[in-house]
């Protein structure tokens, strides 16, 4: 909660967050270096445009001076005007011809640049998640991540590719505009300057209020989808109510307020874009004016006059963009912070290169350990003593909440210890390589998920190596093979987001016999026989004894059967172990555990009474 | 995501489907007036766009010249100047205003209409259509689809009507001022067109498939994050890291081509614009040199050259454009046009009132006996669920029905609730065929409570007042005291006036549970479904479940699909339900005593609640 709570507040430290968007560029930020050259052509390039309207109609067509470059009027040069004007229009299309030549190449560059930069960006921030402890994944919420991995990358490549690059392109272009202004006439220059930071700061303000009413959009258009939502995905209560007309009547209302607080914006919209056109065509207006009465008192030419006009045009024009880029940038600094979110999360393999590989045989033991997680003052495991032999089983039994699982999570270090020591065949588990463990201790959790593949695959996952028999060897064992072979494209079929949706208990199962393809010194079921019914609980567990006799096994369980076949059975309540032993031992001595013995033989005891 | 763009393929048609659009125009009727404003507006503009160069042209040819060539300066026309150029500033912005408001009024209406159609039809729809169509589908054709096409029918539209006129006014206006040099320009414009029509297509197509792939990540991601214990426990990291990296170089590779094709896009079209330029430059340049035009003209064509850059732009896009909205288009009228495979009969509608229009003063009052008689059903696609049911229910009676998944317990449920109608035989309801009597008529009788309570964002109370949108403020908490969910709502900070969060996420799974309890016993039913949870909640909010549930049960005909063992054993009548036939019933006493099915399903199944039983 308390991180979510970050989340939402970004800290505005702009510094930091400029040197984090380099920082993830790395070294494809060398690519901007031909991007931003290109540009700098292009944006020369362009103001010479007007130039060559000046050149033709001054000097060409008239009787003036060129204010084009020496070494291009050096060019135009010939003996009769046809031939000036042939030379004149070959020119210009030389020269776009370069700058469509060098606009390409920017354009490519910084696309190239963009994706590959996301796309690194896109696998740092999956192997982060990944990598990611238990700890920031139990407190992050999904939604919100996968808003973060994709609408947030998205602006940020936006950014470093076309904003920034916009920003400088503009620049650049009003640079060189008023430095080729400077060389027409400077009064005139000074004048066409009067408007534009008018421009550019009402535009800034106007996107910056914009923003807000866009939220309020976002915020009412979202009521209204969530109200079809809500209304499609609980037709049943809908309709068993019967408040269609209601709904009806409430969708109107919301509908009627999204459309309406856009409808506010499309005004603000058309307020903004009609009076800053009014606004660029008075200084187009006071430079033609000038422009006008200069060249009739022939202090500029016609040419120089036509040129003003186009300068005009390449200064007044990108400002209201340049605004809008304004606060596009604060929008992305928020993008960023939210990405460092993830990447700035250390993850929990961090230190564990070094660490040893021993052989693991199956001897667990578990001395005083207790444990309390970070955000809570009470420990969650106390005081946690026992010890398994290779090839024995263990039961845990105990209510929801009590530490069973997290007794487990301990043991394969998704959470570590605070307290005690873990020790498999003699070896400190902290000292032990995280993936080393994990691979040697197989975990069947109680919802496992299930990755949208096929069955086949789905299963294979631990070995993609075995053949479709040995795939359906451990299904059988797992009795799924059925269920499997039940299904339209049986091994074939997909599950998943996008295909067939398992049951629990065929969930549970098919995790186990993924679990089964490859054997391990240590097995933990983590409640995984749940949503099985109990004849097949019995089975699998029949079947197991058999092919893996070696491996030492925990069994966390709520049924009493289950437990009654451990070589040891540990009571947990509250974090610690209340009762332990073997079956016979704890039904002859008062606790939890003959208690539930007690009342499933009650059953019985009931069923007898009833048929009498 | 997934669903939505096989979706989008399976509509995409080439061919101008027209009957789709006349049905689309429709919702256009009653916006006409805005519609033909704003083409005016745009048709303005267009013409303000081709006068303003020649604004400047007068300038140079009217005054700056004869300025030049007499000794004495002349400003006189120099007001009438300013007055056309103030005209032309204040029509320009204006009808810059204009075009915005109506194109945005007409998007926005547009939107609107074609959403509360779709809401309005959904509302009719039968239950069977909810169980086939995905929530997804439904919300992509009320979110992106009409939105989609709003845009195209109002900004596109309207942009492309300007390029239109743009360009038809230019060619008139350029042939009239010099027909030669109107025909070097207008050389350049179709290879312009064909290569802008040619980039967009492709540029569309790019991004289509860009979309699919970012989908797909956004999967990934999901799998990366939900999965993330399982993929520890199992040391999957480096395999999914591997197939992450094929999915993201594919974007990656992909989104390069896009940018290359764009980057090739721009710089061309420039180039084209460039020698329209050359061209004119240089046979207008001869032109001025043998007297032929002025200097202004020169300069009013070479400004010309750039106006057909943005309509030809505009005409491209909207017909890159089109095909989409013409597959949104298809896609709303497929929605609309469902036909809903319930409904009451005319006869029944003129008695009982439609769905959105009860005629309650013809509602006779509902007793809650209930019968199948010789019912047979199977769903759309599949088997024969049930195959000539019998069953009889005295008003007042719950039964409870026990068996495994696909024993026909929820199509029973469905049944009764007309959802779904009997294929065969007919279904009762105080003795008449419930088809006889309207939809209404039952469901304002019925109430229902499902296995994972359905809540809507809003407030408690809202949600418990959704069982009798009539109920007082103390009907409401007097329905919450009966279910024993007074006293939890009370601890909230704003008692009943506590947000439930999006799908009631704000609260827990047992007090969404006692919440559509209340819910329930607000409605005050006649007849009751109760589809059972089966999760567990805690032992103290298990027990108030318990009490609520045998509240909720008392004077009302009850269905209930049972996994709580104590509602099992006190109810009236228990149907052991497999392959859609009752194999056994009884009450809880006599089926143990037979000790065949029931006996079995009960050892098994409920050993685990004895547990939990156990810990109290």
């Amino acid at each position: 909660m308390e991180d979510i709570k970050k989340i939402d507040k970004p800290k505005r430290n702009i510094l930091k967050h400029l040197w984090l968007m380099f920082k993830w560029m790395g070294k494809h930020s060398l690519l901007l270096i031909p991007a931003l050259g290109s540009l700098l052509i292009v944006s020369y390039l362009r103001t010479l445009t007007p130039l060559f309207g000046q050149h033709i109609i001054d000097v060409i067509l008239g009787d003036g001076e060129s204010k084009l470059p020496v070494y291009l009027t050096d060019l135009i040069k010939a003996d009769t005007l046809p031939k000036q004007l042939l030379l004149a229009a070959l020119l210009i299309l030389l020269l776009s011809f370069i700058r469509a030549l060098f606009i390409f190449v920017e354009r490519g560059i910084s696309g190239l640049f963009a994706e590959k930069t996301a796309y690194k960006l896109r696998n740092n921030l999956y192997k982060k998640l990944r990598d990611a402890d238990y700890y920031f994944q139990s407190h992050s919420e999904t939604g919100d991540i996968i808003q973060r991995c994709t609408t947030d990358v998205e602006m940020y490549k936006r950014f470093i590719s076309e904003q920034s690059i916009e920003v400088a392109r503009l620049v650049l272009l009003v640079g060189f505009s008023i430095y080729q202004m400077s060389r027409l006439n400077i009064t005139i220059m000074w004048v066409s300057l009067i408007i534009a930071p008018i421009l550019l700061i009402s535009a800034a303000l106007y996107f910056n209020k914009v923003e807000k009413m866009f939220t309020e959009i976002e915020k009412n258009e979202a009521q209204m989808t969530t109200h079809v939502q809500e209304n499609v995905s609980g037709a049943r209560v809908v309709k068993a109510f019967a408040n269609e007309a209601y709904e009806v009547e409430k969708f109107r209302n919301l509908n009627r307020k999204y459309t309406d607080s856009d409808l506010r914006l499309v005004k603000k919209m058309a307020f903004f874009w009609s009076s800053t056109d009014f606004l660029s065509f008075i200084q187009f207006f006071i430079i033609a004016i000038i422009g006008i009465i200069y060249a009739s008192k022939e202090i500029i030419s016609i040419g120089v006059y036509t040129a003003f006009l186009a300068y005009a045009g390449n200064i007044i024009w990108p400002m209201r963009q340049l605004g809008r880029l304004v606060g596009d940038f604060s929008k992305t600094v928020v993008s960023i912070s939210r990405l460092d979110h993830i990447m700035s999360n250390p993850g929990e393999y961090v230190g564990e290169e070094n660490k040893l590989e021993p052989e693991i045989k199956g001897n667990v033991e578990f001395k005083n350990v207790s444990f309390k997680f970070a955000d809570s003052k009470e420990d969650q495991i106390t005081d946690i003593s026992f010890e398994a032999k290779q090839g024995e089983t263990v039961a845990i039994i105990g209510k929801t909440g009590s530490g069973k699982s997290t007794l487990m999570n301990l043991l394969i270090r998704l959470l570590d210890y605070q307290k005690g020591q873990i020790l498999i065949d003699g070896v400190e588990i902290k000292d032990i390589e995280k993936h080393y463990l994990r691979r040697n201790v197989g975990v069947i959790l109680q919802e496992p998920f299930l990755f949208s593949k096929s069955v086949e695959e789905n299963i294979k996952i631990s070995d993609s190596t075995s053949d479709l028999n040995k795939v359906s060897s451990v299904a059988k064992i797992a009795q799924v093979h059925n269920d499997i072979m039940n299904f339209e494209k049986g091994y074939q079929t997909l599950v998943g987001e996008r295909g067939v949706t398992l049951s629990g208990g065929q969930k549970q199962r098919v995790a186990i016999a993924r679990m089964l393809l490859k054997p391990k010194p240590i097995l933990v079921f983590d409640d995984s026989l749940s949503a099985v019914d109990t004849e097949t609980d019995i089975q699998i567990r029949r079947a197991l004894q058999q092919e893996w006799k070696n491996s030492t096994v925990f069994i966390i369980t709520h049924r009493i059967t289950t437990a009654s076949e451990a070589d040891r059975i540990l009571v947990i309540e509250n974090g610690q172990i209340k009762e332990s032993g073997k079956h016979q031992d704890l039904i002859n001595r008062d606790g939890l555990y003959k208690n539930i013995w007690a009342i499933q033989s009650q059953i019985n005891f009931q069923i007898e009474e009833d048929g009498e | 995501m997934s669903d939505y763009l096989q979706d989008e393929e399976n509509f995409t048609s080439q061919k101008f489907d027209w009957l789709v659009w006349k049905k689309i125009f429709m919702f256009m009727k009653p916006l006409k007036k805005t519609a033909i404003l704003g083409l005016l507006a745009v048709m303005v503009l267009a013409i303000t766009d081709i006068i303003y160069p020649y604004i400047s042209a007068f300038a140079i040819d009217d005054i700056i010249r004869p300025n030049i060539d007499s000794t004495v300066v002349d400003f006189s026309k120099l007001p009438l100047l300013i007055t056309y150029f103030v005209i032309f500033m204040i029509v320009q912005a204006t009808m810059v205003y204009l075009f915005i408001i109506y194109a945005g009024r007409i998007q926005n209406e547009l939107a609107f209409s074609i959403r509360e159609k779709a809401f309005n039809h959904l509302q009719e729809l039968p239950f069977s259509y909810y169980d086939r169509t995905r929530v997804g589908w439904i919300m992509a054709r009320m979110t992106s689809d009409s939105r989609n096409l709003s845009e195209v029918l109002s900004w596109g539209l309207i942009d492309l009507v300007w390029g239109v006129f743009l360009m038809v006014f230019l060619t008139i206006f350029m042939f009239i001022i010099n027909w030669q040099l109107a025909i070097v320009i207008l050389a350049v414009v179709p290879i312009l067109t064909a290569v802008s029509i040619f980039f967009r297509k492709y540029i569309l197509k790019a991004y289509r498939s860009i979309r699919k792939v970012n989908s797909k990540i956004t999967g990934a991601f999901n799998e990366d994050i939900t999965g993330a214990v399982t993929t520890k426990t199992l040391v999957l990291e480096e395999q999914n890291y591997h197939e992450f990296d094929i999915l993201t170089s594919d974007m990656r590779k992909q989104s390069i081509r896009a940018h290359l094709i764009q980057a090739v896009f721009f710089p061309t079209m420039l180039f084209i614009i460039f020698i329209g330029m050359a061209l004119v430059y240089n046979v207008g340049g001869n032109m001025v040199i043998t007297g032929a035009i002025s200097v202004g003209t020169l300069y009013l064509f070479t400004n010309y050259v750039w106006q057909f850059f943005d309509p030809v732009n505009n005409i491209a896009n909207f017909y890159a454009r089109f095909q989409q909205a013409q597959a949104s288009a298809e896609r709303i009228v497929s929605l609309i046009e469902t036909e809903p495979d319930i409904v009451d009969k005319e006869e029944v509608i003129a008695k009982y009132g439609t769905i959105f229009e009860y005629k309650r003063e013809n509602f006779e009052p509902l007793i809650g006996k209930v019968e199948f008689k010789n019912v047979s059903f199977k769903y759309n696609v599949g088997e024969t669920v049930l195959t000539d049911f019998n069953l009889k229910v005295k008003a007042g009676q719950s039964v409870a029905l026990v068996g495994h998944t696909g024993a026909g317990k929820t199509t029973i449920v469905n049944l009764i609730s007309r959802f779904y109608e009997p294929t065969a035989g007919e279904i009762l309801v105080d003795d008449v065929d419930y088809r006889e009597r309207s939809i209404g008529w039952l469901h304002s009788n019925l109430g229902y409570v499902l296995q994972t309570p359905h809540l809507f964002s809003g407030s408690v109370m809202e949600n418990i007042r959704y069982g009798n949108l009539k109920a007082t403020d103390e009907e409401v908490i007097e329905a919450a005291k009966a279910v024993e969910a007074h006293s939890f709502i009370m601890k909230f900070e704003d008692g009943y006036n506590t947000e439930c969060g999006e799908g009631g996420s704000r609260l827990s799974v047992g007090q969404k549970q006692l919440v559509s309890f209340a819910r329930a016993i607000l409605a005050d039913p006649k007849i009751l479904i109760l589809d059972e949870a089966t999760s567990s909640v805690d032992t103290e909010t298990e027990q108030l479940i318990q009490t609520a549930i045998n509240k909720l049960l008392k004077g009302r005909t009850s269905f209930i699909v049972a996994h709580r063992l104590s509602t099992i054993v006190h109810s009236d009548l228990i149907l052991v339900l497999d392959g859609g036939q009752i194999i056994e019933s009884g009450t809880h006493r006599e089926l143990i005593k037979k000790k065949e099915a029931y006996y079995k399903l009960y050892t098994n199944q409920y050993s685990e609640e004895m547990l939990e039983l156990s810990k109290r």
